[in-house]
């Protein structure tokens, strides 16, 4: 899977989670770039991206991953 | 010997002396062993045990983790030195509910004998706790987890990892440092003028805020707590609305004392605060107020209860059954109670659970389910939400709810609490309405002169002052950088001369302990 097509299947979640079509992710996109993307939302879209690629993305990630692209290194090193 | 006692400074001047005369790689070793004397200088040296137990737990759990996960069967070696690794923090936890959870076994006994007679007060004889006890459990609970999640490198020197949980300087009131935020601490450290100028402004202000600010408000607080029936009406709205102010000024100068410290000696420690009365909502409160609690619990709470199975089963349930929605309130809900109960645990009193842990949960639940409503209506009635006047009404309102939820931390007990919240709500009956006391000399009757008034209230717009700046420009210490020496000396003298001749060293000052140094 490319980068471009994990993003474009990130996008769809968070757009899904949170509620808003015009969210566009990129790698350096924050939390705080996100409207409604808190503490609690996090974890929805942890839990929403385990579900969409099928992987387990561990407790010490959720907590420590700065941005987007972080959370796309962590799917590309999943393989799914 | 507490942080603002000339001791103490002395000790300083000695400390950063020792620690400069010949940089070397071993420099952590002197730093490690002025901990140890602060450590027996301001605490009861075998207290230092308790702080020798749980490093050396941390040490052990963490390097046997690492090698475990290097040998063969890694998977099932980890998961035998997961069960260690839980039950070291158990340990630890238990070691500080043991020592400072004692009031609160009593307090809880105490506000449960109010409500339920039959329920018997025991009370607990006093035993010797560590220092920073509240502290460096939080410290050393965190390495152990980071590292057990990779985030962190288990420390393979002991008398580093113990150097990381007894830096003297965080001792007293935080803040809550992560491991990989302490690197610095085992550098070489060479003088620089930046650092010791930076370090000496940092402790000059906390000691402004501290000696010059908190001290007074306590005077006055203290005053109406003592008798709050006998004074009524105005004088307990005096105390709801100045004890934000004397805590906030009492624990951010202490940890601006603190940074200070450590800024001498080149190392950079986390913030704590960042201008807390600014914030517009309760949750914006809680991300700038005791900011290094607020993202411990975070991480070691808070994510991990939201994301175990059984609640992200109960999400899916929700979700199915009333919508995205409602599912994410109740979860929140549901995850909050746990971050809040945890909060008000470690505040060590069951009036905490009671009063601040419970209202802010009540709150921010609130707020939360009223955010998307407000937003409509304010879009409807087409208020100004970007105006300066909806900004200060917004503020102002959170100081509010924070001032009545404070007062259960100021009060000795639930009932005390309720007792001095009825009497705020009596102000607006005849017998108790006295709003002249303001006009005038019946607030002297406090305990305090005119000249204290406008102290306060010239101390109030320079903090309001400095902390506008740091909301537009950032640190006022940037700009003040960029200033003629001339400037920048002078100042430092009215400010050290602010701290000799205006600080509160009346006949109730004791170079006195920090509120939040109790934890």
């Amino acid at each position: 899977m490319t980068r471009e097509e994990v993003y474009e299947r990130l996008n769809k979640v968070f757009r899904e989670v949170l509620d808003d079509e015009t969210i566009e992710l990129h790698d350096e996109t924050v939390a705080d770039d996100v409207e409604g993307w808190d503490s609690f939302e996090h974890i929805n879209i942890v839990v929403a991206v385990e579900e969409e690629f099928g992987f387990k993305i561990p407790m010490g990630k959720t907590v420590k991953m700065k941005n987007v692209g972080e959370m796309v290194d962590l799917i590309m090193e999943s393989g799914h | 010997m507490t942080i603002t006692s000339l001791s103490f400074f002395l000790f300083l001047i000695g400390a950063v002396t020792v620690y400069y005369i010949a940089p070397s790689k071993f420099q952590w070793v002197r730093l490690l062993l002025l901990s140890l004397i602060f450590y027996g200088l301001a605490a009861k040296p075998v207290t230092f045990l308790y702080v020798l137990i749980s490093t050396g737990m941390a040490w052990c759990v963490t390097n046997g983790m690492e090698s475990g996960r290097k040998k063969k069967d890694g998977a099932k070696n980890l998961q035998t030195w997961k069960f260690i690794m839980v039950l070291t923090i158990v340990i630890d936890v238990f070691l500080w509910f043991f020592l400072k959870g004692r009031e609160f076994i009593t307090s809880s006994l105490w506000g449960l004998n109010q409500l339920f007679p039959s329920i018997r007060v025991i009370e607990l004889p006093p035993v010797a706790v560590a220092m920073g006890m509240g502290y460096y459990t939080l410290q050393i609970i965190s390495y152990t987890i980071d590292c057990y999640w990779e985030n962190a490198k288990p420390q393979r020197n002991f008398l580093k990892l113990l150097l990381f949980c007894s830096f003297f300087p965080q001792m007293i009131t935080g803040p809550i440092s992560r491991y990989d935020q302490l690197s610095s601490l085992y550098e070489e450290h060479r003088i620089k003028y930046v650092n010791l100028a930076h370090g000496t402004q940092r402790i000059l202000w906390g000691m402004f805020k501290k000696i010059v600010v908190a001290e007074r408000c306590g005077i006055i607080v203290n005053a109406v707590w003592a008798d709050f029936t006998l004074y009524g009406g105005i004088y307990t709205w005096i105390a709801l609305l100045l004890y934000p102010l004397q805590l906030y000024s009492d624990f951010s100068g202490c940890c601006d004392i603190v940074i200070g410290v450590a800024e001498l000696f080149d190392i950079k420690l986390v913030e704590n605060f960042k201008n807390p009365f600014f914030s517009q909502t309760s949750q914006e409160f809680w991300q700038r107020w005791h900011i290094t609690l607020g993202t411990w619990a975070k991480d070691y709470v808070l994510y991990p209860v939201l994301k175990s199975t059984r609640l992200q089963k109960l999400n899916k349930k929700l979700k199915n059954r009333f919508g995205k929605k409602a599912a994410k309130f109740i979860t929140t809900a549901i995850g909050m109670a746990v971050l809040w109960l945890v909060l008000g645990i470690w505040h060590g009193a069951f009036r905490h659970i009671i009063g601040v842990s419970l209202w802010y949960w009540i709150i921010l639940m609130l707020e939360d389910f009223l955010k998307p409503r407000t937003e409509k209506l304010n879009a409807k009635f087409g208020f100004k939400t970007d105006s300066f006047g909806w900004k200060f009404f917004r503020a102002v309102r959170t100081y509010l709810t924070y001032s009545l939820g404070i007062v259960f931390f100021r009060a000795k007990d639930v009932a005390q609490g309720f007792s001095f919240l009825r009497e705020v709500g009596r102000t607006f009956t005849p017998s108790r309405w006295n709003p002249w006391i303001l006009f005038d000399d019946s607030i002297l009757k406090l305990g305090i002169s005119y000249k204290d008034i406008n102290v306060i209230v010239i101390s109030v717009l320079a903090l309001i002052a400095v902390a506008a700046f740091r909301e537009k420009h950032g640190y006022a210490r940037n700009w003040i950088d960029t200033q003629p020496v001339l400037f920048r000396r002078t100042l430092y003298v009215a400010l050290l001369l602010a701290v000799v001749l205006l600080g509160a060293y009346g006949p109730g000052y004791s170079a006195s302990a920090f509120i939040y140094g109790q934890f």
